[in-house]
């Protein structure tokens, strides 16, 4: 494996959660702990199978909500708002997010070359409108056609966020949107440490945006089995004996990765260094993961080989931790083969029963987390998790936090379909 | 960093499954239309570059097919191509790296109709009628077709490939993005085989219709579909090609200098060299005539006989210019490719030294 010469490091983080709009409300929640599984409130979930989410504190995005949280304002909003950008919820939490991150690490138009690199959701399918051209059993296209007072979109554009997030901020460099489902975040992360290390880039504006709080979205995870049936606020217990599926969340996480270097030239302060990651395939089941976890474990051994690090080398492990059957005793197995017998000891957390299933922004919130051991010398806990499984022979932190001074952390994602990503965050120098 | 070299390539297009002969059509600037499949019933005939039936001795499992959008098909295909025309030994499929370009998504038209007849009543949508009855008419791994991710890893499932990856989503630049990613992998020494390629189809009833309303084909726009695949390697032996660059633009960086292409990019393009564009709509591909506008090089569109297929676009014109190279008659194929976002992306393949 080729050494990297320059290394990324992390200079700006913004995120949207259920604990609110902004990093400190993210760490502020992940340290407080308890769980943000509510009752959906964004629509009327009450004829669905799955009634709870982790859900932003909005019912509907308008210019003046972003406004409001951004400081700013300007015609673009209200352009966006009138071409139903923010119907799309993830648009907006990717462009508070990226808004956060650009300002934290200091960044203006001497950083307009910056690439965007940003994991992005499935389009949004809005179903109401087809109503109007639904008749005997199908859609009348030519009446559709030629309907052109309507302001229909069937579906939104996958790359939306990514879009409004470059015109906001005016940025130039190459825009890449990593479409991996649950595994994007990570490897959106992964992709722009990459980009920098090999002097593709040399500074990288990436993370990522999604919600499926939405009716064609959480209908169609439901339909897949993957929620969990409970409407209760434990619906989603990580690594717990009494687990039965995940919690859909939503909002955005995104970063500022630049060279050490560069970083060092203008003053930027340092968040984390990455310092390593590695992507597999499971290549295994559309339906399931690998239940012996091996393509997640190479993925984690890469990981591993490119930082440098041996397994004692890992302070923190942010697990994948979906909450449901399959995952975490898979991702355990994982973990313990990665690990050998410090998984004994090692601590392991999955946010996933704070603040719910970011799907393709999963990864990146989770690396936000990642942030909280750097940052405040603390390690998230397991929201919901009390009771032990013996399948899941990993030392998982319970519901509280925990203080501890780590030097290196890994955070795992995997996706739908077996895509892999572990990626490995390392305290500032 | 090492050289990467083409071992392989596959493509799944109009002209049918196989790679070779698709730059001879492009040459020859033959449209292969015909009226498509998908968009019979829907919006009656519709002229389009769409994939013939596909054999069924390489096809996919039925199965398997029940769970894929159309695209996903066509990728899985595709890949299972591209890895027998490479012929690399099945035990080293747990470590290629698999980067693809894929497009929105596409499931299967009876599945969403069948939900909506459940969740439509006097033409307005129940929200209660969606959750208590529409969701339960559809087949219960609906979502398994709609998820972007899926393109790529149906096929690398049913191939068993196991290495780094990633799906970027595409309006032509992704897919470049892809293989931009696929040649690191290899020229960094981070594996030693990558497949690279884009998958998708314009011929989508919903992505048609959208397509239709934003006023494309009224502006030439060509509905296209297909897959294309790279097998990649260090290994010069019994290579096909040399890929000698890759570089892609935004939209913003190339709004504000069209030139900027032709002028870092394309300075040393000679009179020996071959331009294949893989424009995504019209404004595209006047964008990128007109930035050819003084070229020494010879200038192909393969938009011509594959329409506009989306993410695949470029794939297919990568597969074509590889064709084309394979005929002697040229030193470099330039493939630039852009899509309705303003993006533009560019492959170079040379000749094996």
């Amino acid at each position: 494996m080729t050494r990297a010469v320059t290394r990324a490091v992390i200079t700006g983080a913004g995120a949207v959660s259920a604990f609110g709009v902004g990093l400190r409300k993210l760490f502020d929640g992940l340290v407080a702990g308890g769980s943000r599984i509510a009752p959906i409130h964004s629509f009327d979930a009450a004829t669905f199978e799955t009634k709870v989410a982790c859900e932003v504190d909005v019912g509907v995005i308008t210019p003046a909500w972003l406004q409001g949280h951004m400081g700013t304002s300007g015609p673009l909003l209200h352009q966006l708002q009138l071409a139903g950008a923010w119907r799309d919820r993830k648009c907006g939490f990717g462009l508070l997010a990226a808004v956060e991150a650009w300002r934290m690490a200091g960044c203006g138009a001497g950083e307009r070359e910056a690439s965007l690199v940003m994991a992005l959701g499935l389009e949004q399918g809005f179903m109401d409108d087809f109503a109007p051209y639904f008749h005997d059993g199908q859609i009348d296209w030519q009446e559709e056609a030629a309907d052109a007072g309507r302001a229909i979109r069937f579906r939104s554009d996958v790359d939306l966020c990514a879009l409004i997030v470059g015109e906001v901020l005016q940025l130039d460099g190459p825009v890449v949107v990593n479409a991996s489902a649950c595994a994007a975040g990570g490897l959106a992360l992964a992709h722009a440490a990459s980009l920098i290390e090999r002097g593709a880039a040399d500074i990288v504006l990436c993370g990522g945006a999604d919600s499926m709080v939405n009716p064609f979205g959480l209908g169609g995870m439901s339909r897949l089995g993957a929620p969990s049936p409970r409407a209760q606020q434990d619906a989603c217990r990580p690594f717990d004996r009494r687990r039965d599926g995940l919690v859909i969340g939503e909002g955005a996480a995104m970063f500022v990765l630049e060279s050490e270097e560069r970083a060092a030239r203008r003053g930027a302060r340092v968040l984390a260094r990455v310092l390593g990651y590695g992507s597999t395939q499971d290549a295994y089941r559309v339906t399931a993961p690998r239940p012996d976890g091996a393509a997640a474990q190479r993925a984690m051994q890469l990981a591993l080989a490119r930082a440098r690090l041996d397994a004692s080398g890992i302070g923190y492990i942010n697990a994948h931790g979906t909450g449901t059957p399959l995952n975490d005793v898979a991702e355990a197995r994982a973990i313990r083969g990665a690990f050998g017998f410090h998984a004994d000891t090692l601590p392991v957390s999955s946010i996933k029963g704070a603040i719910g299933h970011l799907m393709a922004a999963s990864g990146a919130i989770e690396a936000a987390a990642c942030l909280l051991p750097f940052e405040r010398g603390i390690l998230p806990g397991t929201a919901n998790h009390l009771e032990k499984d013996a399948q899941c022979e990993v030392a998982v932190i319970g519901e509280t936090a925990r203080e501890a001074r780590v030097d290196a952390v890994l955070s795992n994602s995997f996706g739908f379909g077996g895509q892999n990503v572990s990626l490995i965050l390392g305290r500032p120098c | 960093m090492r050289d990467v070299y083409i071992s392989g390539a596959a493509a799944v297009s109009a002209l049918g499954f196989d790679w070779r002969g698709m730059g001879a059509a492009v040459l020859a600037g033959a449209p292969g239309f015909s009226a498509s499949r998908q968009l019979l019933d829907t919006h009656g005939t519709v002229l389009g570059a769409q994939v013939p039936v596909i054999p069924v001795q390489i096809d996919v499992d039925a199965r398997s097919r029940k769970l894929m959008s159309h695209p996903a098909r066509l990728a899985a295909v595709a890949l299972r191509l591209a890895l027998h025309g490479a012929a690399w030994p099945q035990q080293v499929r747990e470590e290629i790296a698999l980067y693809l370009g894929v497009g929105a998504s596409g499931c299967a038209m009876d599945e969403l109709n069948r939900m909506l007849a459940e969740s439509i009543a006097e033409r307005e949508f129940s929200q209660e009628r969606f959750g208590s009855a529409g969701l339960a008419a559809c087949n219960p791994l609906f979502a398994f077709q709609l998820m972007n991710n899926f393109t790529l890893c149906h096929g690398a499932i049913l191939n068993g490939t196991g290495g780094a990856n990633g799906a970027f989503f595409s309006r032509g630049t992704g897919t470049v993005a892809a293989l931009a990613e696929a040649r690191w992998h290899i020229a960094a020494g981070e594996c030693a085989r990558a497949l690279a390629g884009g998958a998708d189809s314009a011929m989508h009833p919903v992505t048609w219709a959208q397509l239709v309303r934003d006023g494309y084909p009224a502006r030439g726009y060509i509905p296209g579909e297909g897959a294309g695949v790279l097998a990649l390697s260090a290994d010069a032996g019994g290579a096909l090609a040399r890929l000698e660059k890759i570089a892609f633009h935004s939209a913003r960086a190339y709004a504000q200098a069209p030139l900027r292409l032709t002028g870092e990019e394309l300075a040393d393009a000679a009179s020996d060299d071959l331009i294949v564009l893989a424009p995504w709509g019209s404004s595209a591909r006047e964008r990128l005539h007109g930035a050819l506008e003084g070229t020494r090089a010879r200038v192909v569109d393969a938009s011509i006989v594959f329409g506009d297929a989306l993410a695949a676009a470029p794939a297919l014109a990568w597969c074509a210019a590889l064709d084309l190279l394979q005929q002697g008659q040229w030193r470099r194929a330039f493939v630039l490719s852009a899509g309705i976002d303003g993006g533009i992306g560019l492959a170079v393949l040379g000749h094996v030294p």
